[in-house]
């Protein structure tokens, strides 16, 4: 086994070394050489920026081309079938190099649609999305909230009602990261509203092409625009496209949202991760001559050790994963820490920089943190709010009883 | 250096817990009993004819198993877990790590293999008045005369001082900060009980009065035996920190889920249960810090030293939380002497302040990272 991940090392640096250029301190962010800009969610510009759309999916089709692009996938879904250890030894390794950032499409696609169609489509439904997916032929997004079910995911409204063999939807989606260029939906509706919620939803994957869908930004409070909403119009979708049997789209939801979970506080990736680090806070320090300061300095060794601790606790993740066992709901804990750290380290900044915040006086690494405050209140929000991941830790791993319910919360959704 | 495998450490832990959660109750009724003597000897030397765990990590030439972090970790959480009044802190983390740090082996021969089979109780005599660990403030001074050493001067929080046959000293000399040791009963030697926060330690005063006494390793090399020391120590107090704040944790989600109020379990009102959600949350940051400092020790062993104060202040800081808000959750039961909440926030405390309290520790941290 060791013998096996030290040659696939071999080929992953082989593969980088071919394909991309090694990091280095030009392109990596130097603190008052690089752009002062960090943010947590691209800016409207950015985000709808076609051209750089496309070099990520040309990153993914040359990965995968290159037998790189499904790492644990099995074989006959066009995976390389190795295992788990070998996909994290793939990304400490890119993680070297200057590629262009795929992590939205990661997120999204690759790590919560594709595991959900491989674990409940048709044979036909596999072949037809998830090679392409893994190959950035198809980019795909997730309709799960809306206006009146955010945390009640169960409470959705967006209906789909059969009409002959096709389904015919109308709704309204909402908080649909990169929908204006997906081509695929994982798409929740209700399909029973006499049933039980739970028991009355049905999942599709919905071609974002079709006729009487909109998509329309999202405009966040922190100016970009990397949400949207969707509106269906009477948008007509085969019965093929159907994810799962009628009604029992709930545990199709549930596979998404456990990989979303896991995989929300997993990520380091983050791009805020590359300012957040102890030297430009230290650097900042210095920028503001409280080095000596004892209340920054005390602040300053506090983050400094929750982040080093969330660290820790996403190594030991990866050794789980490595070691072949699944991590469980408890790896809900580093999204609450990361949402966690990344809050408190805006605020301790803001107060760093004090009026130098308010207003863009020009200098360079200023005012340009008020855009890290204004997407920290994402952070505690999506993927589950903080309220609802501690309802899981405390329900599923520690055992304590759900909140009794009622009639009034049964007949809820209604 | 030897290393376990995972099925290795898992059953090391199961065999330490049953060996010990059949003494916890009586543990902690002598803890709450100010005047019984607390460590309790026949425990500590069936655990050695036992379980064979004092000389884990004590190196195999003098009597031990060789292993490391990893191993003694395991040991620690579960003494932290039942607040055992064992000596281990004392004499294999502290004594046993000052003499092999100090490289003397003619200390190690005498005294290693005998601290390994259980038959000897040693501690570190360190601190001074105000607690705290910067050599610079302490007064304990050693003199050479006609070939002998004498030290004079007051040891504090000596970590089952009163126990102990050997006392290993810090004190200083012309040459620097040198480790001594001193046998108990020595001439001029006496160890007065400190009355405490911790009912689960046992501290002394340890007044040296012109005590003859020999030098442990080289003259002047008390700084990097201190090092190395304050690296165990850390850990060591870290993983005891995990054990008990996961008893804490146990002790609150039973108490939720059986406490019935308004005609529910008290753990299926939010506030409750989100306030046992937030102590698994730190405690499994905190336990994943330790995990990967101990595993740095053969890994990447340039990591030790930061890793081991970030793992100790920020386990120190999520035990005190979590251990004072078990209290929360059980209400005024909680509050009682004789529930046993109450031993588990005196050591919390005691543990977040005894190497010098969080101010103390951030800034140790930012030391280690040049900041």
């Amino acid at each position: 086994m060791t013998i096996e991940l030290e040659r696939f090392a071999d080929e992953v640096r082989t593969f980088l070394e071919t394909n991309s250029k090694r990091r280095t301190d030009e392109n990596r962010k130097v603190w008052g050489r690089a752009s002062d800009q960090v943010a947590i969610f691209r800016t409207e510009r950015e985000s709808r920026n076609r051209h750089e759309m496309a070099a990520r999916r040309e990153w993914l089709r040359i990965r995968f081309d290159s037998g790189l692009g499904w790492i644990s996938g099995p074989i006959e879904h066009g995976g390389r079938g190795l295992t788990s250890a070998h996909e994290i030894m793939y990304r400490e390794i890119e993680a070297e190099y200057d590629v262009p950032d795929t992590s939205d499409l990661r997120i999204v696609g690759l790590n919560l649609v594709a595991p959900t169609i491989l674990a409940h489509g048709t044979p036909e439904q596999c072949a037809k999305f998830i090679r392409p997916l893994f190959r950035g032929d198809l980019i795909a997004c997730q309709l799960f909230s809306e206006p009146g079910a955010g945390s009640d995911l169960a409470g959705l409204q967006t209906r789909a009602e059969l009409d002959g063999t096709d389904w015919i939807i109308n709704g309204q989606k909402v908080w649909t990261s990169i929908a204006h260029c997906s081509d695929v939906g994982e798409l929740l509706c209700r399909t029973d509203s006499a049933a039980v919620k739970h028991k009355g939803i049905t999942a599709f994957l919905v071609d974002m092409e079709t006729p009487g869908i909109d998509v329309r930004p999202l405009r966040q409070m922190s100016g970009g625009a990397e949400f949207n909403e969707v509106y269906f119009t009477n948008v007509r979708i085969p019965d093929s496209r159907r994810l799962g049997p009628v009604n029992g789209g709930w545990p199709v939801a549930l596979t998404t949202l456990m990989n979303e979970r896991s995989s929300v506080g997993a990520d380091d990736s983050l791009a805020v991760n590359d300012a957040l680090n102890i030297e430009w806070l230290t650097h900042l320090l210095d920028s503001l001559e409280l080095r000596a300061d004892p209340v920054a300095r005390r602040r300053l060794a506090e983050i400094f050790v929750k982040r080093t601790t969330l660290d820790q606790l996403n190594a030991q993740l990866r050794r789980t994963v490595k070691s072949g066992r699944t991590p469980g709901p408890e790896a809900s804990v580093g999204k609450l820490m990361n949402s966690r750290n990344v809050t408190d380290a805006a605020q301790l900044i803001s107060e760093l920089l004090g009026p130098q915040m308010i207003a863009d006086n020009g200098e360079w690494g200023t005012y340009a943190w008020s855009e890290l405050l204004l997407c920290t209140p994402a952070l505690r929000l999506l993927g589950g709010t903080d309220e609802i991941m501690k309802n899981i830790i405390a329900e599923r791993v520690l055992g304590l009883p759900k909140e009794p319910s009622n009639g009034a919360v049964k007949d809820g959704y209604r | 250096m030897n290393a376990s495998s995972e099925q290795e450490l898992a059953d090391l832990r199961k065999s330490v817990r049953g060996f010990l959660s059949v003494r916890q109750e009586g543990f902690l009724d002598r803890a709450k009993t100010w005047d019984a003597p607390l460590i309790d000897l026949s425990s500590w030397q069936r655990m050695a004819t036992e379980l064979d765990v004092q000389g884990l990590a004590i190196p195999q030439q003098y009597g031990g198993h060789g292993y490391g972090l990893p191993e003694l970790r395991i040991v620690l959480e579960e003494c932290g877990r039942s607040l055992a009044p064992l000596p281990f802190l004392s004499t294999v983390i502290m004594a046993a790590t000052a003499l092999s740090a100090s490289q003397d082996d003619d200390a190690c021969t005498r005294y290693l293999p005998d601290i390994a089979s259980g038959r000897l109780l040693a501690t570190l005599a360190a601190v001074e008045k105000s607690g705290r660990w910067f050599p610079a403030e302490w007064m304990t001074k050693a003199e050479e005369r006609d070939g002998q050493w004498w030290i004079t001067g007051t040891k504090f929080l000596v970590l089952d001082g009163l126990s102990s046959d050997v006392y290993l000293v810090l004190a200083h000399t012309s040459a620097g900060l040198t480790l001594f040791e001193v046998e108990r009963g020595a001439e001029g030697l006496r160890c007065e009980p400190m009355p405490g926060l911790d009912l689960t330690r046992r501290y002394a005063r340890a007044e040296f009065a012109n005590v003859p006494s020999w030098i442990v390793g080289s003259l002047g090399a008390g700084e990097a035996i201190l090092e190395n020391v304050l690296e165990y120590l850390r850990i060591g107090l870290a993983a005891e920190a995990v054990g008990a704040a996961e008893r804490c944790l146990e002790m609150s989600v039973d108490y939720a889920k059986t406490r019935y109020q308004f005609g529910r379990a008290i753990g299926s009102f939010q506030a409750v249960k989100h306030l046992c959600a937030e102590m698994f949350a730190q405690l499994e940051g905190a336990r994943a810090s330790l995990a990967e400092a101990t595993l740095s020790e053969r890994e990447r062993p340039d990591d030790l030293p930061l890793l081991a104060v970030v793992s100790f202040v920020e386990c120190a800081r999520m035990f005190f939380f979590v251990a004072r808000e078990n209290i929360q959750v059980h209400g005024g039961i909680g509050f009682t002497w004789e529930h046993d909440a109450h031993l588990y926030f005196r050591r919390a405390k005691a543990t977040e302040l005894v190497l010098g309290g969080p101010a103390t520790d951030y800034e140790a941290v930012l030391t280690k990272i040049g900041v």
